[in-house]
């Protein structure tokens, strides 16, 4: 295997791992933003 | 504390009271989320048509992708910021990285910052001329266009769609250029204002769209594997003749979101914002991070998705390709002149979203510039104020010289401004991702959110989400740099350009600030406090303050000096360091408030004071903007007047108006005070600010004398006062300004505020019926028990 390709693969990889890794952000965030929208309590509209 | 004048202290130098907290008017987070997505959401005008014309048919769903990992970047943002209030690129890397990759990272982000002004103006200019083709068109097809005409272009009349969007570009480009260079107060109203208008377009686009996919029918774009993805001749760059992208399944997804991840540029605004956040500051950052990421989502996201689905494949990559949106405009159900007037529409607000990102271009820009010359990364030449409009000129000039320059070498190509712009937008998030990262470890501080999920193993914390993050962005960076050959070459060679630039004004500074160091040590002692205090400058209430921007112009202080005896009354000369947008708000070091200009400024105003043997207090405060900072200082303060020079480009009342403005946003209880403006020939306008009692003029004072006059004939009414007509009638003004009659009475304040000022009173005075002759009865009122206001008639008709 050339060096290209274990690099394209390692890409491959960060790319891969990333994505799922920011899939679980994204819900864990997700939840939490739902909170921050229904938590009216201290909203400053101006 | 010991008193801040130009007397010497102990050690023979003048104390500065240096502020290093900005003046700041806070904003909610809906306008906030305005602000940015005036920046984010004009890509959804270009980001899903550039996406196509590299990748095929299925660049939808990288753009929804792209949309979607917006939200993870947007956590990345949220917790810099949640541990610094300025937690923008620049901040965060030299935090983290030191300053060269600081630097290194803020050329990247300039290049993403100076290439959204050209995106933006060629855009903008597509969509125009798409319009005035497709409208010469349609009139053509209906015999509209006269056959001499159709001769002399031989077939129908068409403008140069590229040419027409650089001039368009240049044109606009130009406009803003002017605007800033006369110092344009950045509004979040007007923000608000363009995104309500597209707000209305977004909702009547997606509602006539899904309309008629119900109506004729569509089919969802082929989904984003190998086999569906279509490279351009241009979309592999480097890799054009390599085996590698048609090799690697994951590959050809990664190079399919680099072609796509433009669509999320605009989020380092983000960061800008967050200063001029309301409280709870971070609570709202969330709101605002939570507005943007949904509108994006379905703005961009989805029109990329439903014109796909909508316009015929060939009509969309040969017609629609640079303004996708007016093509899904013309390719809804219904008549044809409803589609054309809706194109309008769509163009307009085009228009006004597209044009206000070329002025964010200018003003971010120009922050961060200023922001990393606070710090002597830029040399202090570069920050010269302009003699007339006080603004950084030299940056704009900078910043539209390469604008205009990228937009003539591109030549109206969206499609290479898109592809070149993208590098900044990915390598600037790789690099605060990174610096994150880092400060997981490094950073002690405060630091009140972070992004999940987190583990700990052996008492060490692993950042999985901060890393996924970065893994993504790092991934799709480097493969970015072999597929887009001219986005790559283009934005390395503008980075070392730059970078070479700080790296050399740094060097030049470090040399300058100690020589200017030394001198300051020997002239000035700089005390730096936090915010304005009364306490903390060492004056007592009732003072004078005397607003200064340029050392030529001090005539206002000698004529504050001339008669005002400082040991009765504290004279206090400020001066505003305006600090622009995307600069820092807090901890600003007093090297970065007190450059040699405002020790220039400061030497001068010292002298002044000599002159006249008397004392004078100094202070350096930061704001986004000087009559703010005015206000402000003069309330904190406990300032009875101001007094201030002649504007350069504001007449005495325009300025007395601005002050009066910035004033009114101050929070109660609130003091009054006087502004005096003079002018070079001598003359001194007066001004109250806040609510006082009015200057009457003597025709007011004999109307509403001949009113009480002909009321306290009326029976039972004998012991009315003036001042009861004058409750009276504003009672009545009130009421009738509030209802029927409000636009009667606006038109004509407005005319007689146009006509110079004419008095509407004199002439209703005349109409009043000369008083009759009194009938017998004693006095009651002879104006000696009028409110104040003194009547040349005053008790001598009674």
């Amino acid at each position: 295997m050339s060096l290209s390709v274990i690099l394209v693969k390692i890409l491959e990889y960060m790319f891969v791992a990333g994505w799922v890794g920011s899939a679980v952000v994204l819900v864990l965030t997700g939840i939490e933003d739902v909170g921050t929208l229904l938590d009216r309590e201290d909203e400053h509209s101006h | 504390m010991s008193s801040t004048s130009n007397a010497p202290t102990g050690n023979n130098r003048v104390r500065i009271v240096v502020a290093t907290s900005v003046m700041l008017t806070f904003i909610s987070y809906w306008r906030a989320a305005a602000v940015i997505l005036n920046d984010l959401g004009s890509s959804a005008f270009y980001a899903g048509g550039i996406a196509e014309q590299a990748i095929g048919k299925s660049a939808p769903w990288f753009v929804l992708g792209v949309m979607l990992f917006a939200f993870a970047v947007r956590a990345v943002y949220v917790e810099s910021c949640s541990m610094f209030v300025r937690g923008g690129v620049y901040r965060v890397v030299k935090e983290a990285l030191g300053g060269t990759l600081a630097k290194l990272s803020v050329s990247a982000l300039m290049f993403d910052y100076i290439l959204t002004g050209p995106v933006s103006g060629v855009s903008a200019g597509q969509y125009i001329a798409g319009l005035i083709n497709d409208t010469i068109s349609i009139a053509d097809v209906h015999g509209l266009i006269p056959s001499a005409v159709h001769h002399l272009f031989h077939g129908t009349p068409q403008v140069g769609t590229n040419a027409t969007a650089v001039v368009f570009a240049i044109a606009v480009t130009l406009y803003f250029w002017w605007e800033n260079i006369k110092g344009i107060e950045e509004s979040s109203e007007k923000a608000l204002w363009v995104m309500q208008i597209t707000t209305v377009m977004v909702v009547m686009l997606l509602g006539w769209s899904f309309f008629t996919l119900l109506k004729v029918g569509g089919h969802l774009p082929p989904f984003p594997t190998l086999a569906n993805i279509h490279y351009s001749d241009t979309s592999l760059g480097f890799w054009k003749h390599s085996k590698l992208p048609h090799m690697f399944g994951i590959l050809g997804l990664i190079i399919g979101f680099g072609h796509s991840v433009l669509a999320m540029s605009g989020e380092e605004s983000l960061a800008q914002v967050y200063r001029e956040l309301a409280h709870p500051k971070l609570k709202n950052l969330k709101r605002t991070a939570i507005v943007i990421g949904v509108y994006s989502f379905v703005f961009t996201g989805l029109v990329s998705l439903l014109a796909v689905m909508l316009i015929p494949d060939d009509v969309r990559t040969k017609v629609y390709s640079d303004n996708l949106i007016a093509g899904l405009a013309m390719h809804m159900v219904g008549p044809q002149v409803l589609r054309l007037a809706f194109r309008v529409f769509v163009v307009v607000v085009g228009f006004l979203i597209l044009s206000g990102a070329v002025n964010t271009a200018i003003v971010g820009s120009n922050g961060v510039l200023n922001r990393v010359s606070e710090d002597g990364v830029l040399a202090d030449w570069f920050r010269r104020p302009h003699k007339k409009y006080g603004t950084t000129y030299r940056i704009i000039n900078l910043i539209v010289g390469l604008q205009l320059f990228t937009i003539i070498v591109s030549w109206g190509n969206i499609y290479t401004l898109g592809e070149a712009y993208a590098f900044g937008v990915v390598w600037s998030f790789v690099f605060k991702t990174v610096s994150m990262l880092v400060l997981r470890y490094r950073y002690k501080g405060e630091r009140n959110w972070k992004v999940p999920p987190n583990f700990h193993i052996f008492g060490i914390e692993i950042p999985i989400g901060l890393a996924s993050v970065g893994m993504v962005l790092l991934s799709t960076a480097i493969v970015n740099l072999f597929t887009k050959s001219v986005a790559t070459v283009s934005g390395l060679i503008f980075s070392v350009i730059f970078f070479a630039i700080f790296t050399f004004s740094e060097r030049v500074n470090r040399r300058k600030h100690a020589h200017t160091a030394a001198q300051m040590k020997e002239q000035f002692q700089l005390q730096q406090a936090e915010s304005v205090e009364r306490e903390t400058v060492g004056i007592r209430p009732g003072n004078v303050l005397v607003p200064v921007r340029d050392y030529n112009t001090l005539n206002h202080l000698k004529w504050v000096l001339e008669r005002t005896d400082t040991h009765e009354q504290d004279v206090v000369v400020m001066t505003a360091r305006i600090s622009q947008f995307g600069a820092a708000a807090y901890g600003l070091s007093t090297e970065q408030m007190f450059s040699d200009y405002e020790q220039t400024l400061f030497t001068r105003a010292v002298s002044v004071a000599e002159s006249f043997g008397k004392k004078i207090s100094l202070l350096v405060v930061p704001a986004r903007d000087s009559w703010s900072a005015i206000a402000q200082t003069a309330h904190n303060l406990d300032s009875s007047g101001v007094v201030t020079g002649l504007s350069s480009k504001m007449t005495t009342a325009e300025q007395a108006f601005a002050l009066g403005s910035a004033w009114e946003a101050i929070p109660e209880p609130k003091r009054q005070f006087v502004l005096q403006i003079v002018q070079t020939d001598g003359i001194v306008d007066t001004f109250r600010i806040g609510p006082h009692t009015p200057t009457m003029k003597n025709e007011d004072v004999v109307l509403l004398h001949r009113l009480w006059l002909n009321v306290t004939r009326e029976p039972g009414l004998e012991n009315i006062h003036h001042h009861d007509i004058l409750t009276e009638a504003l009672t009545r003004f009130a009421h009738d300004y509030g209802a029927r009659d409000r636009d009667d009475i606006v038109k004509e304040l407005r005319r007689h505020n146009v006509a110079g000022g004419a008095l509407p009173v004199r002439r209703i005075a005349d109409q009043i019926p000369t008083v009759q002759p009194k009938p017998v009865r004693p006095s009651r009122d002879a104006g000696s028990r009028d409110d104040g206001a003194s009547s040349p008639k005053s008790g001598s008709s009674e």
